[in-house]
């Protein structure tokens, strides 16, 4: 399974749109889950339309947060998915072994044990997350709360059966400020990391779209040496059987 | 995350089962959970709660959870007791499950009313609980005042199992202040320490509660440790006894709920009177009055059943 997560606060203004590239997430087989973050009194409904759309094209969900609710947010979107993604893949099963549309067409004695393979998957499944942070000059301030929820969410997957690894990128980056940096490649492990965001970049743009294309090529590099199983999804293929 | 848990009923709808066509009377609204409301429902001239779900999946590991507890259970009263969904009038549909009422107040309010004197009563058997679910293969997780529900004589009920997790997985549900991950105290796998380091901080909440919110407030991430929580457990008079139990919760030192409970048990009763050791003729003498007591029992529970004077429970 695997996850981009992008947190951000304002509109893109570089580059090919977030939209289109969180459709090409998805056609890749990774859900895009977004997160606006505000600080108390702020508003940013200007970019909020962006921010339901980028999730919407990507599979996934959003939603605007306070920097005290992050890290429970973050932790609750990826567990959700993940849940999501099994209950997808069941449901395709459902379909053909049951010819239900669903689990919730199920009766409800027989929802049990379908419920108990969904969470079994949903604890055991190998596991992708990339985080993607703005880091433009209005998030600054909140960036402290974003490395807090990150090891946060570091807690909660060692805590999960299954392999989980975690990746983190930040944007823009301070070559030419339309793309991203790997602060952290994948790892399960971050307890000696000091700082995780490091090397910012003084630049004003928020090339948000281009950053997710190089963060999709990086899941991509990710996959060399291995086939993809189940291609139309590419995600848990016949460990669902 | 938009759920259809957005649903409220309106006391006096009627909702009907799909599958088994029971039909529920909403009496009110009794408080909301993780995964959905519970309300007041009249059955059949009985009350009952009913927990409706925003998500099927979400409400089903709840059952099966309570399920699990109750198959260990089996000479306990049943505490779930029908699993259904109704269609709304809005035609979404709409799961949800039947369980038995419990009369109680949350257990800050249970103590504020009836007085401190019942905490470490309480405290001993809400520890019994969580000793009884972990032996069914389960974690409470999401362990904090609002989900505990105290009755007559200190009586205590767990109430929503939202958080209810099997031994070694990932918790589903948690509250930050109750976490130990949020303390740099542990991980997040579902274990026994995980339960009693959250009642440790659910003692601190009830009789420290200003600093305890202090803490989490002022501290930096990197800064929150046991070692902070441990400081409070010295100060309040009604805690200083437990301080050293507190201690070895906070520290994840407990084997088991069980172990822990009997270690709370000991300083209930510890220092107590001391008696002259008792003769055995009159033992046995008690013992052969209690168990004729208990056959008369069977004897009438047998007699009401063939009766029908007990209800054969909902089906």
């Amino acid at each position: 399974m695997r996850q981009l997560l992008l947190i951000t606060d304002g509109c893109s203004n570089v580059g090919i749109s977030p939209v289109v590239a969180a459709a090409h997430a998805k056609a890749e087989g990774i859900t895009v889950n977004v997160i606006g973050v505000v600080e108390r009194g702020e508003s940013i409904s200007s970019a909020e339309v962006e921010i339901e759309e980028i999730a919407r094209a990507g599979g996934g969900m959003s939603r605007i947060v306070n920097t005290r609710e992050l890290s429970r947010t973050v932790q609750m979107m990826t567990r959700k998915t993940v849940v999501t993604t099994i209950q997808q893949a069941v449901n395709r099963e459902l379909r053909q072994v049951f010819g239900a549309e669903s689990v919730e067409a199920l009766p409800p004695e027989r929802r049990g044990e379908v419920v108990r393979v969904i969470d079994e998957l949903g604890e055991s499944s190998p596991l992708k997350v990339a985080l993607l942070i703005d880091a433009s000059a209005s998030m600054r301030p909140k960036l402290a709360a974003v490395e807090e929820a990150i090891r946060d969410l570091v807690i909660s997957l060692q805590s999960r059966s299954g392999r989980s690894e975690i990746a983190v990128f930040h944007f823009p980056d301070s070559e030419d400020g339309e793309g991203c940096v790997c602060d952290l490649d994948w790892t399960d492990n971050i307890a000696g990391v000091k700082r995780i965001l490091t090397r910012l970049s003084m630049r004003g743009t928020t090339p948000t779209g281009p950053a997710m294309m190089q963060v999709i090529d990086f899941f991509r590099q990710g996959d060399y040496g291995r086939t993809i199983r189940g291609e139309t999804d590419g995600m848990i293929g016949e460990d669902v059987v | 995350m938009k759920t259809s848990s957005e649903l409220r009923l309106a006391p006096g709808t009627v909702v009907t089962g799909k599958w088994k066509r029971g039909r529920y009377r909403v009496e009110r609204l009794l408080g909301e959970g993780a995964n959905g409301r519970v309300y007041l429902v009249e059955h059949g001239r009985r009350l009952y709660a009913m927990k409706v779900g925003g998500d099927a999946v979400d409400l089903q590991s709840e059952i099966n959870a309570l399920r699990a507890l109750a198959a260990r259970r089996r000479r306990a009263e049943p505490f779930l007791l029908a699993v259904d969904d109704f269609v709304h009038a809005d035609g979404a549909e709409h799961p949800f499950y039947i369980m038995r009422y419990v009369r109680g107040s949350a257990l800050h309010d249970y103590l504020q009313r009836e007085g401190a004197d019942w905490f470490p009563l309480v405290g001993y058997n809400l520890l019994v609980k969580l000793a009884e679910l972990h032996e069914a293969g389960f974690v409470f997780g999401d362990l904090k005042r609002e989900n505990v529900l105290v009755g007559e004589y200190g009586r205590v009920e767990l109430v929503d199992y939202g958080g209810a997790t099997a031994l070694g997985k990932g918790v589903r549900q948690f509250t930050e202040l109750y976490d130990r991950g949020y303390w740099n105290a542990g991980s997040r796998t579902a274990e026994g320490s995980y339960d009693l380091f959250s009642f440790a901080v659910l003692c601190l909440h009830l009789f420290e509660g200003r600093r305890l919110l202090q803490l989490s407030q002022t501290l930096l991430p990197q800064n929150r440790s046991p070692a902070e929580l441990i400081r409070l457990t010295d100060g309040h008079p009604l805690l200083k006894p437990f301080a050293g139990w507190l201690k070895q919760a906070l520290r994840g030192e407990f084997t088991s709920a069980r172990e822990a409970a009997a270690a709370w048990q000991r300083i209930l009763y510890g220092g107590g009177v001391k008696t002259p050791p008792r003769k055995r003729s009159s033992n046995g003498w008690v013992a052969g009055l209690f168990a004729c007591t208990m056959l008369a029992l069977a004897a009438t529970i047998v007699w009401l059943m063939a009766e029908g004077v007990l209800p054969a429970g909902l089906s």
